[in-house]
């Protein structure tokens, strides 16, 4: 499925050049759960901007395939449509343009760029109102411009429902636990749980244990420096939990 | 003992000497005459002016006649229950008018003062109409539920003038849209709204115009007690095109809103100028303009609330600019004036000019969609806001600038 090999990039130019991910080498195999936990800096976000190609990083070595695509050739809309889905830390609001027109039309926009036949609109209407029913979404936050005047939770659950509509193949979640209350959490948790499917597999990238009690990974890699130092099962998140960082990664080291 | 016309101006350029023969072609009036020498003591408005400095268009306008592409569609006529035409030999209507308008044979309202701040506006009024025509398009509004009527101007190749005059009535209402589609080398139009007491006014303005032409529009709006003017502007330009709108709230209670969003492709300059006197206490202005601009286009905001220290008491009035420069190259100046010498109002103004938000473009491409697509809809939202007021004619506004964005 996900295959990085010796990824390496860099934000910034000239001298203010810095490598965030050094030789990084990671595989998600199809229908599993990876967790990244790491330290503030690690460049866990950084690895989510370099798969799904946002400007201002560049890749100085290795490779990312999926499914043996070379994600990293690809305009990010390319990545999408070949199956990629970034749930953002700090989703971005965009006045002006209703959530059901902007999914609708990114929908449409992936399956042109796949060959395949638009939408239709009362399909649309109702896979929306399924999918948002079993989020707690209601139809007039749908007809609202993307995130604006959404609560932390609601722009999480926004996420969540953009996921489920577009039906990705792989699955990167950038701390979809930050801001979110213990039953936001739980309704978040149960709808990435409801993606988990032998042929799609999930990077749960997260500070904490707590949002692994929900979404329970297959293995769980520590991210430090740039790549990855540790791996292990799910009792790995609860180390880290109990030790810290500093007590796991002076071990390594 | 009158001055000879050649010498009305000083160092006349070709199209000025041109417009002098055109005045001398026209029967004889002194109103024609007095709009005339305001004109001939600037001559056309150019960059040394203080109010003309980013539009000069002594400088831009050759010749009057020049040809030029045929006019454009006009998207509002269809669906108007009256349609003015005005042409290069006056102005032609074909449908009955709805009840409750009527033309007024002889001019019975003074026109309004000022022209002589209003250059290309005294232009039209002292070029317009023919030997055949009255130089003056005189309208009595008496209804409140008018039929929307429109203004349709198009050159067929040469230069178009026009002079309308809309009285509102007391507690009378009209929604009037007015369509520049060029075809002329140089047109200048000047429209005079008189709202009387808790008189309403829905003004919509489309303009588009080609490379080589120069479209002035000039509105003077005054507004008595309780009246209220709502105008939504959508505006393409020309090689030069300015659309000035001159409110005065001249009673109390009187509220203006001033809404317009332009978009400047390559080759295209448009200049959205305003200026709005609180002559009386208790009036409201509310004004977004929006614009957006490619790689060779210029848009230009100028806009200024006058607050009089007695008279402009108790004013509320916002002023919003924001412009989206979508391309390098792209030129927007503004010049947002507040000048206030009441002490008790609420007056406030914003401004902004910037790129399109790189946060928000990626967003939209993670989720699909390839990015020309992502900047249009982003770009489409960020004007349609402007447009927000143009009640049923929204929809159509909003496909002019689908349009072009595509």
């Amino acid at each position: 499925m996900l295959k990085i090999d010796n990824l390496s990039a860099t934000v910034g130019e000239g001298e203010d050049v810095k490598t965030i991910i050094n030789g990084l080498t990671l595989e998600v195999p199809a229908g599993e759960v990876h967790a990244i936990m790491g330290p503030n800096g690690a460049g866990k976000s950084t690895l989510s901007y370099v798969l799904t190609g946002r400007a201002g990083y560049e890749v100085t070595g290795g490779s990312a395939t999926l499914n043996g695509a070379d994600v990293l050739e690809m305009d990010p809309e390319v990545r999408a449509a070949a199956g990629l889905f970034l749930s953002f830390q700090y989703p971005v609001e965009i006045p002006g343009v209703p959530v059901m027109t902007f999914v609708r039309t990114a929908m449409n926009a992936q399956r042109k760029q796949r060959g395949e036949d638009e939408i239709s609109a009362p399909d649309f209407i109702k896979l929306s109102r399924e999918v948002a029913g079993k989020l707690k979404l209601t139809p007039e936050m749908l007809k609202r411009p993307v995130n604006v005047g959404f609560s932390g939770g609601e722009k999480k659950r926004l996420e969540i429902y953009q996921m489920m509509m577009l039906s990705p193949k792989f699955l990167i979640l950038d701390e979809t636990d930050s801001g979110l209350d213990i039953d936001a959490l739980k309704t978040v948790s149960d709808g990435v749980n409801a993606m988990r499917d032998p042929e799609r597999g999930m990077l749960v990238i997260t500070h904490y244990q707590r949002l692994l009690d929900h979404i329970k990974p297959d293995k769980v890699h520590v991210l430090a420096g740039g790549k990855i130092i540790k791996t292990g099962g799910p009792e790995l998140a609860l180390r880290l939990e109990g030790e810290g960082y500093d007590g796991v990664l002076g071990e390594a080291g | 003992m009158t001055t000879p016309l050649r010498d009305l101006i000083k160092n006349p350029t070709p199209a000025e000497l041109e417009l002098v023969a055109r005045y001398a072609m026209q029967p004889e009036d002194a109103r024609r005459e007095r709009a005339f020498t305001a004109f001939a003591g600037t001559g056309l408005p150019h960059r040394r002016m203080e109010n003309w400095r980013w539009s000069d268009f002594k400088a831009q306008v050759k010749g009057v006649e020049n040809p030029s592409e045929p006019s454009r569609h006009d998207p509002l006529e269809e669906g108007a229950a009256a349609v003015f035409r005005f042409t290069p030999t006056g102005f032609e209507y074909s449908a009955k008018l709805p009840a409750g308008l009527r033309m007024l044979a002889k001019p019975e309202a003074q026109a309004f003062g000022g022209a002589e701040d209003m250059p290309l506006g005294a232009l039209a009024a002292a070029l317009s109409g023919s030997k055949t025509r009255p130089a003056t398009l005189m309208l009595e509004v008496t209804g409140s539920d008018l039929p929307r009527i429109h203004f349709a101007f198009d050159g067929e190749g040469e230069a178009n003038f026009g002079r309308v005059v809309v009285l509102i009535r007391p507690g009378a209402a009209l929604t009037v849209s007015e369509s520049y589609t060029g075809g002329a080398g140089f047109s200048s139009v000047l429209f005079e709204y008189g709202l009387q007491d808790k008189a309403q006014l829905d003004r919509i303005v489309y303009q588009r115009g080609a490379d080589d032409e120069a479209i002035a529009v000039t509105a003077a709006i005054n507004l008595e007690e309780s009246a209220e003017v709502r105008q939504t502007v959508l505006a393409f330009g020309a090689k030069i095109a300015r659309i000035e709108t001159r409110v005065t709230h001249q009673k109390e209670n009187a509220k203006a809103v001033l809404n317009a969003a332009y978009l400047a492709g390559a080759g295209k300059h448009i200049d959205l100028t305003s200026h709005v006197r609180h002559g009386a206490q208790h009036c409201v202005t509310e004004q977004i303009t929006k614009g957006a601009v490619l790689d060779g286009g210029t848009g230009v905001f100028q806009g200024k609330f006058h607050v009089p220290r007695k008279a402009g008491q108790y004013t509320n009035a916002d002023m919003q600019h924001q412009a989206l420069l979508l391309e390098q190259g792209a030129v927007v100046f503004a010049k947002p004036e507040l000048e206030i010498y009441a002490d008790d109002v609420e007056c406030a103004h914003g401004n902004t000019c910037g790129a399109l938000d790189e946060n928000q473009l990626f967003y939209m491409r993670q989720r699909g969609i390839p990015e020309v697509q992502a900047r249009a809809l982003l770009t489409r939202a960020f004007v349609m806001e402007a447009l927000d007021g143009a009640g049923m004619l929204g929809d159509i506004l909003a496909h002019e600038v689908g349009a072009w964005l595509d």
